[in-house]
């Protein structure tokens, strides 16, 4: 039999076609973003840097989701001095090598103003390079190692472009640490993903804890590409914890939970790192022992909390999960207080402003600490982030207690 | 307290089950076709969102979902086969790739229309077996789906039925000049592999989350399962399917879950160099 390619081949080719031109003008949020930057060449750019392909495809689209709420947010109270403020935003895939090739892009090529970013602490490390040797103010939003601060206390003038707004590990373990407490955890297990910040969000709890007479009772990190769910569910319900860490950003925490569940049915568990927070979850995971999330800010935690769930649920259709969305929001928006603050988006006019002074999100008031890391933890006068437990139609928020 | 190395051995053998029902698709096209199909995930992804789809419209069984997604995924696999597979198989390294960027569209288009963020079913409560071991019920469906599906895999390629299937595999020249409509064979059957994929995809979608990429994995896995076993044998496909999934289990029990993956794989690559054609053509039992 004959098989004439050119004839046989024009239907798929001209399918194809059509999917990528569908794909080029119909994908979310960023082509669109980066098409207003383009078409607004007087617009101040930030680059944002996340995510979109790979397995925490899920966290960075909510982060550029956010990030876009926050740019329109800022264009409807008038923008800046008067100019419109876009976003033009690079794929990290979640490597650091990308991460740092389009964090150049965007630097050299779109001429951004400042960046935001990135999502593992692994790319964000890679990042800060860019924006050092680029003297371009970089704010962080979700990734947690202490790396980043300590780099900034480290070489200061190397690195003084560079703020989190998210929380570091060590501030993150205390929080952890303080809701372990309040429910009276003896043991825990803390399981994850094979990824850095899980491996030193580990560790770090591991010390924070141990004054408080609570133990680590089994911890295990399973490879993201192949989770090998069963061994660890099983194994870590035989170590009997009082309750289970889940540390993974991507969609495996919803898996490990299911497995979780069907191995220890009695033992509660709080998922950190944000993929359980979307509370469409709910309504499919068996929620009779408690599951709690962990959140920088979740609705009805304040006014201006409450006002961002809503306004992110018109405009997505869907609730936020309060952590890889919250923190970049109130990245791009703490950056652009300080574009108004300093009366200039000029690096070194924004960096001693960013420095001084206090900036209201929607996890609450932002200062920085002299490496450039806003105050989140159990101190007085810190933001103190939120943990909510998921119910049947939505989530109760439980701690901090009110 | 007991140990629960029972427990994993179980849950490794369902896990298998799993492995065993993507691969039975997989051993199908590439005996038949002749073709590495890296959109077969795809399939399995497109079955799992039918399946969400569903549920989310109150039908909350995969076992309703099964049989639709089948058929979805039989009508794309037919006209894949028919449009691009068939005209460009004389080009080794084309299918390959063209395979690929359709798993990556179907991957895109997925998140368009259900987003990126992982997706839930309910899964109810497992089953308490003997020993207090928990008995995973949609681990029981995937492996009770993959034997009856291998099963049936078997009587068909070993009655009259079957016999196209089984003299396109051997020889396609021989088939062609018995007057068999090997094109049309060759479409049909993978439009059936892919049917046989979303069926796993619906079956499976419970057990975890359903995303636009959670086809890749198992993709993987199968092919891994097929080459192994050889891909003429049935049987074989079946057992490798479940051994692997036990080793699996047991070596995250034994080492740790970060290296049960690369056990697999290093333990596959071993079988592989000393049996490149497979173990069941090397034991001698492939004529």
């Amino acid at each position: 039999m004959t098989v004439r390619p050119g004839k046989t081949l024009r239907l798929p080719l001209l399918l194809i076609g059509s999917a990528i031109l569908f794909l080029q003008y119909f994908s979310p949020v960023y082509p669109a973003a980066t098409a207003f930057a383009a078409s607004h060449p007087d617009a101040l750019k930030i680059g944002v840097l996340a995510p979109l392909s790979g397995p925490y495809a899920a966290g960075g689209t909510s982060f550029v989701q956010a990030a876009t709420l926050a740019v329109e947010q800022a264009n409807a109270e008038g923008g800046v001095f008067g100019q419109r403020v876009t976003i033009v935003v690079g794929d990290t895939q979640g490597r650091v090598d990308v991460a740092k090739a389009e964090a150049l892009r965007l630097v050299s090529r779109e001429k951004v103003t400042a960046l935001v970013g990135a999502y593992l602490s692994e790319e964000t490390v890679g990042i800060m390079e860019v924006a050092a040797a680029q003297r371009k103010v970089l704010v962080v939003p979700v990734a947690a190692t202490a790396e980043i601060t300590d780099m900034v206390r480290r070489e200061y003038a190397r690195y003084r472009y560079v703020f989190r707004v998210g929380y570091s590990l060590p501030q993150w373990a205390d929080m952890i640490a303080a809701f372990l407490s309040d429910r009276k955890v003896r043991r825990y297990a803390f399981v994850g993903a094979g990824i850095r910040w899980n491996r030193e969000l580990g560790e770090m709890i591991e010390r924070i804890v141990a004054p408080r007479r609570i133990a680590p009772a089994y911890t295990a990190y399973y490879s993201p590409g192949n989770p090998a769910f069963d061994t660890v569910a099983v194994a870590a319900s035989a170590a009997s914890p009082d309750i289970v860490i889940i540390a993974d950003p991507g969609r495996n925490s919803v898996s490990f939970l299911k497995r979780l569940r069907e191995a220890a049915p009695a033992i509660p568990a709080l998922s950190v790192g944000g993929a359980l927070g979307d509370a469409r979850l709910a309504a499919s995971l068996p929620l009779s022992t408690p599951v709690y999330v962990q959140a920088a800010a979740w609705r009805g935690v304040s006014p201006a909390a409450t006002a961002y769930v809503e306004r992110y649920e018109r405009r997505y259709g869907a609730p936020p999960v309060g952590y890889s969305d919250t923190l970049p929001y109130d990245a791009v928006t703490v950056l652009v207080a300080a574009w108004r603050k300093a009366g200039s988006a000029a690096t070194e006019a924004v960096v001693p402003v960013l420095e001084r002074g206090a900036f209201a999100g929607v996890a609450g008031t932002y200062r920085f600490d002299a490496a450039h890391q806003a105050h989140w933890g159990t101190a007085p006068g810190a933001l103190r982030g939120t943990i909510v437990r998921l119910e049947r139609g939505g989530a109760r928020i439980v701690f901090p207690p009110r | 307290m007991a140990s629960p190395f029972p427990q994993i051995l179980l849950d490794g053998f369902f896990t298998g089950g799993t492995y065993a029902l993507m691969a039975a698709g997989m051993a199908l096209i590439l005996g038949v076709v002749k073709v590495i199909n890296l959109s077969h995930g795809a399939f399995l992804t497109l079955g799992a969102y039918v399946a969400y789809a569903l549920a989310d419209r109150g039908v909350a069984t995969p076992l309703a979902a099964a049989p639709l997604a089948a058929v979805i995924a039989f009508a794309f696999g037919v006209f894949l086969g028919k449009s691009f597979v068939n005209p460009a198989r004389s080009h080794p390294f084309a299918l390959p790739v063209g395979t690929l960027a359709c798993a990556l569209l179907f991957e895109q288009a997925a998140q368009m229309v259900w987003g990126p963020h992982p997706l839930s079913i309910d899964a109810g409560d497992p089953w308490i077996g003997p020993g207090g071991l928990v008995v995973r019920r949609w681990g029981v469906v995937a492996f009770l789906s993959s034997a009856v599906l291998l099963w049936g895999l078997k009587r068909v390629l070993s009655s009259r039925p079957g016999l196209p299937l089984r003299l396109i595999a051997e020889d396609e020249e021989i088939a062609g000049s018995l007057g068999m409509d090997v094109e049309a064979i060759r479409y049909l059957t993978f439009g059936g592999a892919c049917a046989m994929a979303a069926a796993a995809g619906a079956l499976l979608a419970p057990s975890g989350a359903v995303t636009p990429t959670m086809g890749r994995a198992p993709l993987l896995l199968s092919l891994v399962v097929v080459i192994v076993a050889g891909m003429d044998s049935v049987g074989a496909i079946f057992l490798i399917s479940i051994g692997l999934g036990i080793f699996g289990s047991a070596c995250a029990w034994l080492l740790s879950p970060q290296w049960s993956y690369v056990a697999m794989l290093a333990a596959v690559c071993l079988l592989l160099s000393a049996r490149p054609a497979g173990i069941v053509a090397l034991a001698g039992r492939r004529d």
